[in-house]
């Protein structure tokens, strides 16, 4: 009877929790934290012309348009369009639309200025890609028809701002003419089209601006051939390099024909070696000329005459020239001095005087100015002030005003590359009694809101506080380690080559720090940031030093570029040491061994295969020989269609490190049939996953040994039309098939195809399981498949009176060669979505229920329970099946919107979703990253070993008191009682 | 160059005889007569491509299938001859709505309504227009909605593509669309979800996604319903009903009852204890 109403309470309790977590309204922001970002800046339009709002619309690298707040550098909105849809240029027409130009020149968009709506939308279709040029005439005043001309694709459009309406189109479909230039004369009913033909003639068209015919051409040749871009100087010279770079040419080609001068650069500059760049400062009559690493500027005059204005250091950035007033241009110049920034404004007409001279106190961790935007406006004296808008190396964006940085947007932190974690310092001081009793009556006045909170009595005002107190929470951004776990270092490796840490608290940034390594350097040209690994995690005996990442980096986007290595402090952010330029680095393998100073030991596989150990030491290397025999690695040569596997062979002989470097030795390959196959997607386990049990109980007492393996590789591979984009392919000629592969042996454990599938497939593997996520084109529906391995040679070991006396196999070790015999189930089911990104949960133990997280194509993270994608599901399941918790098979996955992990918010640009487990076993944290970055804490079954935030304490209390209560009124009654039984 | 817009709009029988349906005609400005083009009907006219023209068509949607063409020469740039095709099917489930046809691409134009007012509430970011993204193919192509609502995919090849609709607060269902090849500018689409047809390529959102709990306001009920609540209350049971129940007794029952316990010797749990069992 008893364990019945125990069964009875136990259900009520599981009856309150439903699948996966979800949150209340009042929660956000508990244990999550978004931040938005958009990406480093390369274009970007000021609108201050008007009172009201000032803003600063961008276009950036992540594809990201932009109306920031001048004034703090806030977001008013923000477009991320798709991968493939760059941006050209953008402008502001009419003072109320951004144009912008995407996709090659082939897409022109109107956004509403005020909320970012887009107006309207213009497609156009040329027949070769050419140079994508805007001209929205927002610099001419006597803009009246409100026109944009437009050039892309090979063709000239005039398209009505209003509307996008199409007014006229003019194709230049020679296929040899290469459009440079489009120039509109001020009067606006001519445009000149420039460009050459082949390499050696320039051609001038003159354009009706009204209808696009052409009025007139004009060719003129030269012998010398051109090469690379060309500057508009001022409304009628243009300015070019001849093939040879040495000479520059001057083209005017107004009034008149076309006349070309030449001139040679070392007239300008004086002896130079290597490129030569030729800098457009737009308007002004100016240009600049890179060359010697110095920036030369040279003015034209009226008579084409060549002056040499000034000469400075080319770790400068010049902004386009800006009409100040009455025909004047104005061109502002950063330079980096020191530590210091100077911003410099000149006057293009009178280059001798500054108009403005700055000098700003500039954080060395934000490396070279890479670009300025400028901007003018009146001061209340009338005169002309200047603000500028600063790109750095780093991709982070500062507006500067009147010497100082007004702000300041980390937007480095939109194109994450890597991410790990490092644990926070251990906290040493004690607690000291007076913080606690000064802090007592806050405590109790913090508490007293709270309860009033849940008894719903408090008013608004109380709301607000209550809702501070818990984002507030010290606890939670605190330095130090927490016992949960829950606090923690994010380190995060940007393309921009810095990298920061953030606390995962609150998500503000700890430190962070431009490596000197991944910066463009004589050796290495253009260094990328690749991955980044823990390095060093002292514990026990190495407890004074602090934890450090590896940083690895490649010299250029090749396979076979020389590689970099850096290690970073992760408390300070110090680079400890950087090796580098050294050997390719395709593969990074961390071995489950560190050395006495608690150092990973790391194998590294250059391009040809061989395997690099590090760190380089005769400690690492001795602890490596002995486990030499046992260390295995595969390489997946997807354009080849095979997989091959390696071993050691024996030290490199042609190597300077010698002893360091091992030759492989080929032990297997798996080759698929190219002409029918190509790999497109390969995944392994987690390396960190910790896997808490091998057995798994079915319903009738059933038991199912795991096949657990580290050493499985899940292989997609997809016909040759099935491996493209949907839409391309029918279902007959497509198909997908897996693969489950042991990577010691090479042998093949499962093969599964489906039919009429097709890629994209994303996959994530875990444990014994694989689930993976593709496309059938004949339901033309997306489908989410699980294969669970289960190892058969052990599933006799049910017997408990065998295990007991011993007679069993589960302690003989796992071995790839003993060729176990496994039995893979597999289901399949629907689902709604297209994919981004697909991971699973890991908690401490693992004992803990796991929940798939998948990015979605609305960049939102959903959580979806991995008792979804059971193979056991069946329609009818039975009662032990049901008791179990096996959910009925439905042909489609559920998508509850409660359990998205990203709630109301997106993770614009969404590319991967990172989990870490907490010490608390039943907690993982969630880092997701896109353009933006967006953090939470995920229980997947529920707090089951803490009690949650919402948890009532006042509830609680007043239960007790009522108890207490209760026993002095009963202990009383039974004493009156006991005296009347007495007087009876 | 003139600006030349053309419309083309044809009816097809269908057994049931020609339907011919105007689609915005307050739009026609010009419209010129009706050429025959095997058995399709062609009118030309310049339609202004405004706000107010959208919202034009936006108000008939009574009609049962409509095709939109445009054609650009291949060569020359016949600027926006746009050729509006209104057919009307009656026996077919997914019929054809708007397609456009270039040289090597199609254009698909379709709308997304989202219901505005009612449920929206909670969510004052939710139901922004300007928010909505609209992405062909996964990510292939994404683009975004005019104030209107409607969307186009411009330069899309024959084939079966899918569109997916990306707005918080809405879940909708990813759409089908066939852009045919051999019977050019033929588009039918189909709600992949519930394998619905599609006449107009009008996505709705199939229903609206509520992210957070609810948290229900205070009540008694549900201090009664927690787990320390039934506590209470069975103590309370206890306390109060036990003696009334016992006192209600016949006496006589009630020391029946008692020898009968002495005489089976419950376990008590004084009984159980050591010096309980000396005794």
């Amino acid at each position: 009877m008893a364990a019945r109403i125990l069964a009875v309470f136990l259900l009520l309790f599981l009856s309150a929790a439903p699948l996966g977590s979800s949150l209340y309204e009042d929660q956000v922001g508990l244990m999550d934290w978004h931040q938005k970002y958009i990406g480093k800046v390369k274009h970007a339009v000021f609108h201050t012309q008007r009172s009201g709002r000032k803003r600063v619309v961008v276009s950036t690298e992540e594809n990201v348009i932009a109306s920031l707040d001048l004034r703090h550098g806030d977001i008013f909105w923000r477009r991320v369009l798709g991968a493939n849809d760059v941006v050209d240029a953008i402008d502001v027409a009419l003072g109320k639309f951004v144009i912008t130009l995407s996709s090659d020149g082939s897409t022109i968009r109107a956004w509403n200025l005020p909320d970012g709506l887009m107006v309207w939308e213009t497609f156009i279709r040329g027949s070769k890609s050419s140079k994508s040029l805007l001209l929205s005439g927002t610099n001419s005043k006597v803009d009246k028809d409100n026109t944009i001309l437009a050039f892309g694709e090979g063709c000239l459009v005039a398209v009505s701002s209003a509307d996008g309406e199409v007014l006229w189109k003019k194709d230049f479909a020679d296929a040899s003419f290469e459009v440079q230039q489009i120039i509109q004369s001020p009067g606006r009913d001519v445009v000149y089209v420039l460009g050459f033909v082949g390499s050696s003639s320039f051609d001038a068209y003159q354009i009706n601006g009204k209808n696009g015919e052409v009025m007139h051409h004009d060719t003129a040749s030269f012998a010398g051939g051109f090469s690379g871009n060309t500057l508009l100087v001022s409304d009628d010279v243009l300015v070019a390099l001849d093939a040879a770079m040495s000479h520059l040419i001057t083209i005017s080609f107004q009034g008149g024909g076309l006349s070309i001068n030449e001139k040679p650069i070392s007239n300008l500059v004086g002896d130079f070696a290597g490129p030569v760049e030729i800098l457009a400062l737009k308007l002004g009559r100016m240009f600049a000329l890179k060359a010697n690493k110095l920036i030369t500027f040279i003015s034209i005059s009226n008579d084409g005459k060549l002056d040499v204005l000034e000469k400075i250091n080319s770790a400068a950035a010049i902004s386009d020239a800006l009409s100040v007033s009455d025909g004047r241009h104005a061109v502002g110049l950063v330079q980096q001095v020191d530590n210091k920034v100077e911003f410099t404004v000149k006057l293009g007409n009178d280059w001798n005087t500054n108009l403005l001279k700055e000098t700003i106190n500039m954080d060395h961790q934000r490396g070279f100015v890479r670009k300025v935007f400028i901007n003018n406006y009146i001061r209340t004296d009338r005169s002309h002030g200047f603000r500028a808008l600063v790109v750095m190396e780093d991709h982070s964006l500062l507006l500067v005003q009147q010497g100082e940085i007004v702000w300041g947007r980390e937007d480095g932190l939109a194109s994450i590359l890597d991410v790990t974690t490092s644990e926070l310092p251990v906290e040493k001081d004690g607690v000291s009694v007076s913080k606690v009793e000064q802090n007592l009556f806050e405590w109790l006045k913090g508490h007293i809101l709270k309860l009033k909170g849940t008894l719903m009595l408090a008013s608004p005002e109380d709301m607000v506080v209550i809702q501070g107190m818990r984002l507030k929470s010290s606890e939670k951004s605190k330095m130090t380690r927490d016992h949960n776990g829950f606090r923690k270092l994010l380190i995060v490796l940007t393309r921009g080559g810095k990298l920061f840490a953030l606390h995962t608290g609150d998500g503000r940034i700890i430190w962070s720090r431009l490596l000197e390594s991944l910066r463009k350097s004589e050796a290495c040209e253009h260094p990328t940031g690749l991955r980044i690994y823990t390095w060093q995690v002292p514990h026990h005996h190495a407890m004074d030093e602090n934890p450090s990442v590896l940083v690895v980096g490649r010299c250029q986007q090749n396979l076979d570029a020389p590689g970099i290595l850096s290690f970073v402090d992760a408390y300070t952010g110090s680079e400890i040491k950087s090796v580098g330029p050294v050997h390719s680095v395709l593969q990074v393998i961390p071995l489950p061994f560190t050395d006495s100073t608690e150092q990973r030991l790391h194998l590294l596989i250059d391009a040809k295969q061989r395997v690099h150990l590090y760190p380089r030491s005769r400690e690492a290397l001795s602890i490596f020989q002995q486990e030499r025999s046992n260390i295995y690695w595969y390489s997946v040569e997807a354009d080849k269609s095979i997989i091959r596997g390696y071993a050691i062979k024996r030290t490199c002989v042609h190597e300077d490190a010698g002893d360091y470097c091992f030759e492989p030795r080929d032990l297997w390959s798996v080759v698929f049939p190219g002409k029918s196959e190509k790999i497109v997607s390969t995944v392994t386990q987690k390396l960190n996953e910790v896997v808490h049990t091998q057995a798994k109980v079915m319903a009738e007492q059933e038991l199912m040994y795991k096949y657990i393996s580290k050493n499985l590789l899940f292989v997609a591979t997809a016909s040759p039309k099935a491996s493209h984009e949907i839409g391309s392919a029918i279902p007959d000629e497509s198909f997908l098939v897996v693969y489950l592969i042991d990577t010691i042996t090479g042998r093949i454990l499962q093969r599964m195809t489906h039919q009429g599938c097709q890629a994209p497939v994303h996959a994530v593997f875990s444990e014994n399981w694989v689930v993976y996520h593709y496309f059938n084109l004949r339901a033309h529906r997306y489908e989410m498949s699980v294969i669970e391995i289960y190892d058969q040679s052990r599933a006799d070991n049910k017997d408990v009176l065998k295990l007991v006396v011993g007679k069993h196999n589960l302690t003989s070790p796992t071995s790839s060669y003993s060729r176990p015999e496994v039995v893979a189930k597999s289901q399949s089911y629907f689902f709604t979505h297209s994919v981004k990104a697909i991971t699973v949960t890991l908690t401490a133990k693992g004992i803990t229920s796991k929940q798939l997280l998948i990015g979605t194509i609305s960049d939102q993270v959903l959580a979806l329970d991995k008792r979804y994608l059971d193979p056991r599901r069946s329609l009818n399941p039975s009662q032990a099946e049901k008791e179990e918790g096996v959910i009925p098979l439905t042909d489609s996955l559920p998508i509850i919107p409660q359990s998205y992990v990203t709630h109301a918010l997106k993770v614009e640009g969404l590319r991967g979703i990172v989990t870490v487990p907490a010490k608390l076993e039943s907690t993982t944290l969630v880092f997701s990253y896109g353009v933006d970055i967006f953090f939470t804490r995920l229980a997947p079954s529920r707090t089951y070993d803490s009690l949650t935030e919402d948890f009532s304490y006042a509830l609680l209390l007043i239960t007790i008191v009522a108890l207490i209560a209760a026993i002095f009124v009963t202990w009383v009654w039974s004493e009156r009682k006991e005296l009347q039984e007495k007087w009876r | 160059m003139k600006r030349t817009e053309q419309s083309l709009r044809y009816t097809r029988a269908q057994g049931c005889g020609e339907i011919a349906q105007r689609r915005h005609a307050a739009a026609l400005h010009h419209p010129l007569p009706a050429v025959h083009l095997g058995d399709v009907r062609l009118t030309s006219h310049r339609p202004h491509r405004s706000p107010a023209y959208r919202s034009t068509i936006s108000s008939i949607e009574s009609i049962l299938a409509m095709m939109e063409l445009e054609r650009w020469g291949p060569s020359k740039f016949l600027p926006t001859s746009r050729l509006l095709i209104v057919l009307a099917f009656v026996s077919c489930l997914s019929c054809v709505f708007v397609a456009g046809r270039s040289a090597d691409g199609y254009t698909i134009n379709g709308r997304v309504k989202i219901p505005t007012g009612a449920g929206a509430k909670g969510f004052g970011l939710l139901g922004k227009i300007s928010d909505v993204k609209v992405i062909l193919n996964g990510g292939q192509k994404v683009t975004f909605l005019r104030p209107d609502g409607y969307f186009s995919f411009y330069n899309v090849p024959a084939g079966t593509h899918l569109i997916e609709v990306a707005a918080i607060g809405y879940f909708f269902s990813p759409v089908r669309v066939d852009v045919s090849a051999r019977n050019p500018g033929k588009v039918q689409a189909a709600l992949t979800e519930n394998r619905r047809g599609l006449i107009e390529l009008v996505l709705e959102p199939l229903r609206e996604e509520q992210y957070y709990e609810i948290r229900e306001p205070f009540s008694i009920m549900s201090v009664v319903k927690s787990p320390m609540g039934l506590m209470m209350g069975f103590m309370l049971i206890v306390v109060f009903l036990m003696p009334k129940l016992v006192e209600n007794m016949d006496p006589e029952e009630m020391r029946r009852a008692q020898e009968e316990m002495r005489s089976q010797g419950v376990p008590s749990l004084s009984s159980l204890l050591p010096s309980a069992a000396r005794n």
